[in-house]
């Protein structure tokens, strides 16, 4: 489901583009001397006390007080924790209320995941990974002073299920009921249903149970996404809470004029000593949408005295790049690798032959197809299925091919066979232009490509048919926690593919594969990460179902007052939970 | 004269319900379910179905109108049992996606775009007439020919271009003003005018360049006149004669456009909002156009529509003052 999120983003920003009246460069832009803040990731899961305790390090040299002013494109689509499924949301909706765990970064790579309203990342009861329990902290406010209870928490994991809020992550839900549906059988407290779904228990205030049929060692990490994150049944007003949700974290919202302002202001019943992750500096936070990308890296670039406490998670367009690669604005940029991929889809139902996939691998020219995007800024060259944020990622090059391609390699495997293949792509300007310049390489070193142009809103619907009549097609995935077992598992088990609406999009279909996801799924969540990587490995070098295109990447600005500015590693954009106003 | 007012009432009345229901049938005649849209990828028929009861657009298209009709003068009810919302009257619709009435809405963007309207209006007319007015009155001189060629440049450049260009001059490039904003004028005047400064000079400027020009030709022509002859034969100060008696005579066709354009412009100011990303009803318009929101695209359609015929009878009004001849026919 990460894949949406990131499609409708480069529609909405190609949108802009057009509106500004703005074209993209052919050059790769600024290569940037800013900070290049993005680790690769030592994630782990920390049950240490001293990780595990409030409050959060101190920043050196950050002051408290001033308001940090967020300028973006388009309103979130929701802030309500239920339906809440986009990165820059689940970063901001952080501020305002917390979940059972959370990403303890301070922008060098080091993240540990530790316990935000529980104590720890949760008790693995038996050791068998299907009992998790938490227990809360002492001391947790709502913005009206009143406790935080282990009720609540379960009481938001039940209004989840309700298909009128559906649109956030469906893990937890998916396995309290597993086989079908996620919410085929309970639809919430809503309407009459029951207060809390089968398997979420609440022995007393304190403490929430969670017991699966099945092991999920990824637990902890699952309770990071705000499902968790606690709403009091009395102040659940369903589709309006989207508007207005009930803080549990140090800002509370002031106003919110939807497709206009979102103001935050500080939560007083919130103590940060009962918080680990979070030391809340500013004194309030100030969201403006409806600007375009290159209205938004102008003025940061301008930096007038009104923007000066101001950041976006919007890229700085392709336009406005060169401005942005020396002098005293590079010093403002934040730039890095995000959690997504994007590799080019064989689709192995109909390219059965192993060296044509191959010498698709040999052939495609990574750096053409990039720089059809805005070049480094863009992404970087990919090798592997997973992406450097992933815990245990480890670079391994199968081919060894420059990412410019080999045409000599491509055409050795072909052995004089010209194969005839289909490249389907989204309708949208960036999209198109970087078919082409696939389409470009291909056609050079030995193959005959025939494109095939889809509706950027319906593409992935078209390509996620199981009998699509394409070959070739580009697809995104970003892991929705820091490890492989939320892209290995969606997008290489072949037990996964449906007539329709599939993530597996080169149908690679493989039982010796199958086994081993099951496999590493049940080893404990600390040994997965190194057993991931060594899979994403083994099926590049034995099954070649893709060619792995690039690492997408972030490249932002914020103004000169903003403190302690870095990329979170979780999310893959730019962290809030710690940033300062310079005064 | 009441007479007059009240036909012309009426006939706007009649193009307001013609307008209502083309706009009504166009977009439940578009084959994209917008139910479909709203419920997202994972949605079996049932969802869709009650996202349609929500919506209200499950009844035949006739009930649908009459419902959208009495909405807008009684207020109506949105979905039913947990998810049941009131919409009071002067209802427009609901908006699910914001969860809020869509004359709420409406309300909160209208401010904004009457701001940047009426304020660049000032500025163009007041701009454009005494320009127009001086050149002629002047005619040949310098002055005339650089108020030519500078309302010649006006009306040959754009709002994406020139806006843009204010933009860089006077903001990212030098700091002099502000990025505009949009601050109530109820809550701090100069804020208000102060934000909205940029979008003021950049359409006052552009379409000042039309005014100057029409009131130009327009002065020359009654200038030579028999009446204004007349008038300065009595002994008139010339001070009189250029202003009761030229520019009353001149300014007609003025009217005319000056009402035409400000109502176009309430409906329109789509790109200027978008350069100065200020959250006007353009921009709430093309909002709901990109996410499906067809109750918000049919109110601001509707008060496009609106902002048009009324300019339109505020324009005969004021000619039927200016010139007592239209109120005699």
């Amino acid at each position: 489901m990460h894949r949406r999120a990131r499609t409708l983003s480069i529609g909405v920003l190609s949108v802009a583009l057009l509106a500004a009246g703005c074209s993209r460069t052919t050059d790769d832009g600024g290569s940037g001397k800013g900070n290049d803040k993005a680790k690769t990731q030592t994630g782990s899961i920390s049950y240490e006390a001293a990780d595990n305790q409030g409050p959060a390090a101190a920043v050196q040299g950050a002051t408290k007080g001033g308001t940090v002013t967020v300028l973006r494109e388009a309103d979130f689509e929701h802030l309500d924790p239920a339906r809440n499924y986009v990165n820059v949301q689940q970063l901001t909706t952080g501020l305002i209320y917390r979940s059972l765990t959370g990403y303890k970064e301070n922008g060098t790579g080091e993240m540990t995941l530790v316990g935000d309203l529980a104590k720890d990342p949760g008790k693995d009861v038996n050791g068998d990974c299907k009992v998790w329990e938490f227990t809360l902290r002492d001391g947790l406010k709502y913005e009206d002073g009143s406790p935080v209870t282990s009720k609540d928490v379960a009481y938001g994991v039940a209004r989840s299920f309700a298909p009128q809020l559906n649109e956030g992550p469906h893990y937890i839900q998916q396995w309290l009921y597993p086989g079908g549906e996620y919410n085929a059988t309970y639809k919430g407290p809503y309407d009459g249903g029951k207060p809390t779904p089968d398997g979420v228990e609440t022995p007393d205030d304190k403490t929430v149970r969670f017991t699966f049929a099945e092991p999920h060692c990824d637990m902890p990490y699952a309770a990071a996404m705000a499902t968790t994150a606690p709403v009091p049944s009395a102040k659940d007003t369903k589709t309006n809470y989207d508007l207005r949700p009930f803080s549990s974290g140090p800002y509370k919202v002031k106003s919110y004029q939807r497709d206009v302002a979102l103001e935050l202001e500080r939560n007083p019943n919130w103590d940060p000593n009962t918080d680990p992750l979070r030391t809340a500096y500013p004194d309030g936070f100030k969201f403006t949408f409806g600007l375009e990308a290159a209205q938004i890296a102008e003025r940061l670039v301008a930096d007038a005295p009104a923007d000066q406490a101001a950041f976006t998670w919007t890229d700085v367009p392709p336009a406005v790049l060169p401005r942005t690669a020396s002098g005293p604005v590079a010093e403002r940029v934040v730039k890095g690798p995000t959690q997504y991929t994007w590799v080019l889809n064989i689709n192995t139902q109909r390219v059965t032959d192993l060296n044509v996939r191959k010498a698709l691998n040999h052939a495609l020219d990574k750096d053409a197809a990039l720089k059809a995007i805005g070049g480094k800024a863009a992404g970087t060259p990919a090798t592997t299925l997973m992406s450097p944020t992933t815990a245990g990622w480890k670079a391994y090059d199968v081919f060894g091919t420059p990412p410019s391609g080999d045409a000599n390699k491509a055409k050795e495997l072909l052995a004089g066979k010209t194969p005839e293949l289909v490249l389907a792509h989204a309708n949208s300007e960036l999209r198109t232009q970087q078919a082409e310049a696939i389409r470009k390489s291909l056609t050079e070193r030995g193959f005959k490509i025939t494109m095939k142009s889809i509706e950027l809103s319906s593409y992935y619907d078209e390509v996620g048919r199981k009998n699509n009549p394409y070959d070739l097609y580009l697809g995104g995935w970003g892991s929705d926690w820091p490890t492989g077992s939320t892209i290995i598992p969606p997008l290489y088990d072949g037990r996964e593919i449906l007539p329709e609406g599939n993530q597996n999009l080169s149908y690679f279909n493989d039982p010796g594969i199958s086994a081993e996801i099951d496999r590493v799924r049940k080893l404990p969540a600390a040994e997965q990460d190194a057993e991931w990587m060594k899979l994403d490995e083994k099926i590049m070098r034995e099954f070649v179902p893709v060619v792995p295109v690039y690492y997408d990447a972030t490249y932002v600005l914020h103004g000169s007052k903003v403190g302690n500015a870095y990329l979170s590693d979780a999310f893959g954009a730019f962290q809030v939970n710690n940033i300062y106003v310079k005064q | 004269m009441l007479r007059f007012i009240v036909r012309r009432l009426l006939v706007a009345v009649v193009t307001l319900i013609v307008i209502s229901l083309v706009t009504f049938g166009l977009f439940f005649a578009v084959p994209s379910s917008p139910a479909k849209v709203m419920c997202g990828k994972n949605c079996t028929a049932q969802d869709i179905a009650q996202v349609e009861e929500r919506l209200g657009i499950r009844d035949p298209l006739p009930e649908q109108y009459t419902n959208f009709v009495s909405g807008i003068f009684v207020g109506r009810t949105f979905g039913s049992g947990e998810f049941q919302r009131e919409c009071p009257a002067p209802c427009l619709g609901y908006s699910f996606r914001n969860d809020q009435p869509v004359t709420e809405i409406v309300t909160q963007r209208a401010p904004v775009t009457f701001s940047i309207v009426f304020g660049a209006a000032a500025i163009w007319i007041l701009l454009g007439v005494s320009l127009g007015m001086v050149s002629a009155l002047r005619r040949g001189t310098v002055f005339d020919r650089f108020a030519i060629g500078i309302s010649l440049a006006g009306a040959s450049m754009q709002v994406y271009f020139f806006g843009l260009i204010l933009l860089y001059l006077l903001v990212y490039a030098t700091g002099l003003l502000p990025f505009p904003t949009y601050t109530p004028l109820t809550e701090n005047p100069a804020k208000w005018a102060l934000g909205l400064l940029l979008p003021w000079m950049t359409l006052g400027f552009l379409n000042s360049a039309l005014y100057a020009r029409l009131s130009r030709a327009q002065m020359l022509e009654t200038l030579s006149e028999d009446f204004v002859r007349t008038a300065r034969a009595k002994g008139l100060p010339l001070r009189r004669v250029h202003t009761r008696h030229a520019l009353r005579a001149a300014i007609t066709p003025i009217v005319t456009i000056a009402g035409l354009d400000i109502g176009a412009a309430l409906g329109g100011t789509f790109i200027t909002e978008t350069i100065f990303g200020l959250q006007g009803l353009g921009k709430a318009t093309v909002e709901a156009v990109q996410f499906l929101n067809l109750p918000v695209v049919m109110a601001t359609v509707l008060l496009a529509a609106i902002f048009i015929v009324i300019a339109n009878i505020v324009v005969d009004v004021l000619y039927a003052v200016i010139d007592p001849r239209v109120r005699l026919s």
